[in-house]
């Protein structure tokens, strides 16, 4: 099986150079000697987002985007369907998870200064990730169509009124009508479930893609010595005759 | 290359991106309109009428005007007033509250009186009044 398993990898390799690939993003990824754990929030986002994605196909199998059925359907998920409560507050939760350590990022981006030169793209492209999140939350809330979504839809997209003169239409824009309707929940689900987890998605992409670029930052405290003692590039048995350190070797800090 | 073909060249890749940019705009037009135009009620712009009979003493009747809830009521005194029933706050519909005799935003608790005075809460300015007139037992409301 492992030979198999071999034989494709060597197939695939000696095509595209993947071990290369593999062996760059294993040893050249450099972590400063002082990095905390504030820094895998970020980490800790990719996989809420994942969840939110599969709790949210699960919760389409059985939703319905219509104003007559949505609350029922949404019931019968929390009350007939086998562990279909569990997937619903895991969506429901998710959310607010999401947002919260969406905020707990920022601030310690924030405080440790990271968006600073050469990372203001990380901060630009994180700011819209933020907004994204947001309202791809407030589009979701209003989907099970009870009352607390209805009043929270109105609420939230009344506070558009208040721009001057193009304001009256923009609500209207969002409700898809003078009033939260059947229209404004055609909407706002087809924002929820298309439109913004795929605009989320390649934004999050952009955003990682921008990480690996410029490395991480280096936290302002922490251990004294930032100094970099990677031998990563000479890994030959000379250079250890102790043994060759084993991956993720990077967690040994001293 | 020389320069009148670097010239030539780029005058038709700015004729092509011009192109393209209006063949964008003549799409998303379009896609914009679908978005922005749902179908709205056919009798928006119009008038309702009310029946005065259909309305007890001391009650209310919510009906949609020009596509937003709208309410018309007929006081304990017999006298009547037609609102707009969305919530100068933050646009919440309000309640009629047949027992207290005034409106309850159920959002963050606006009351108002029955000619729409804000009593207390958060809302800036009354409720709006819309005209409206009697004739032959049936009101007019527009
Ligand atoms: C970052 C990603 C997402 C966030 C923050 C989010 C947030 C929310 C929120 C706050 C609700 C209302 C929860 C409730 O009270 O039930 C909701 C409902 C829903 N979401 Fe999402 N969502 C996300 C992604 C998705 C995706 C990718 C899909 C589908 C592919 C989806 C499908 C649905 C459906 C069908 C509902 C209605 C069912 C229900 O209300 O329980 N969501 N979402
Ligand atoms: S919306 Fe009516 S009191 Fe806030």
């Amino acid at each position: 099986m492992m030979e198999f398993l071999g034989k494709i990898y060597n197939w695939i390799d000696v095509r595209l150079g993947t071990h290369e690939i593999i062996t760059e993003k294993r040893t050249g990824y450099l972590l400063p000697r002082n990095v905390n754990a504030w820094y895998s929030l970020g980490s800790v986002l990719l996989v809420i987002f994942c969840l939110q994605i599969i709790t949210g196909m699960l919760l389409m199998l059985y939703y319905v985007p219509d104003i007559d059925k949505a609350f029922d359907s949404v019931s019968f998920i929390m009350t007939e369907i086998p562990l279909g409560r569990l997937v619903r507050l895991f969506h429901a939760v998710g959310s607010s998870m999401m947002l919260l350590v969406l905020l707990l990022h920022m601030f310690s981006i924030l405080f440790m200064g990271s968006y600073k030169s050469p990372r203001e793209l990380h901060w630009l492209t994180g700011f819209f990730l933020l907004l994204l999140a947001m309202g791809i939350s407030l589009t979701g809330y209003l989907l099970p169509w009870n009352q607390l979504s209805f009043w929270a839809t109105t609420v939230a997209t009344d506070c558009a009124s208040s721009i001057p003169f193009i304001g009256e239409n923009l609500v209207e824009l969002l409700r898809g009508g003078k009033q939260v309707g059947i229209h404004t929940l055609g909407r706002f689900y087809t924002l929820h479930v298309g439109l913004l987890p795929a605009l989320i998605a390649v934004l999050i992409g952009v955003h990682l893609f921008l990480i690996q670029r410029t490395g991480v930052s280096t936290p302002p405290f922490g251990l004294e010595d930032t100094s970099n003692q990677w031998k990563g590039e000479s890994f030959v048995y000379e250079e250890h005759p102790g043994g060759i350190p084993f991956f993720p070797n990077f967690f040994l800090q001293k | 290359m020389d320069k009148s073909k670097r010239k030539f060249i780029n005058i038709c890749l700015g004729g092509v991106a011009a192109l393209a940019a209006t063949a964008f705009a003549a799409v998303t037009y379009p896609v914009f309109r679908y978005y922005l135009i749902p179908p709205t009620d056919k009798n928006s712009g119009g008038k309702t009428s009310v029946p005065l009979n259909e309305i007890a003493l001391g009650d209310a009747k919510f009906f949609e005007f020009n596509g937003v809830a709208a309410v018309l009521v007929r006081k304990q005194d017999g006298s009547l007033a037609a609102l707009s029933a969305v919530c100068p706050h933050l646009g919440c519909i309000v309640q009629w509250e047949k027992d207290r005799q005034d409106f309850l935003c159920p959002c963050h608790a606006g009351y108002f009186t029955a000619d729409g005075a804000v009593i207390s809460g958060p809302p800036p300015r009354a409720l709006a009044k819309i005209p409206f007139s009697l004739a032959n037992g049936v009101v007019t409301i527009g």
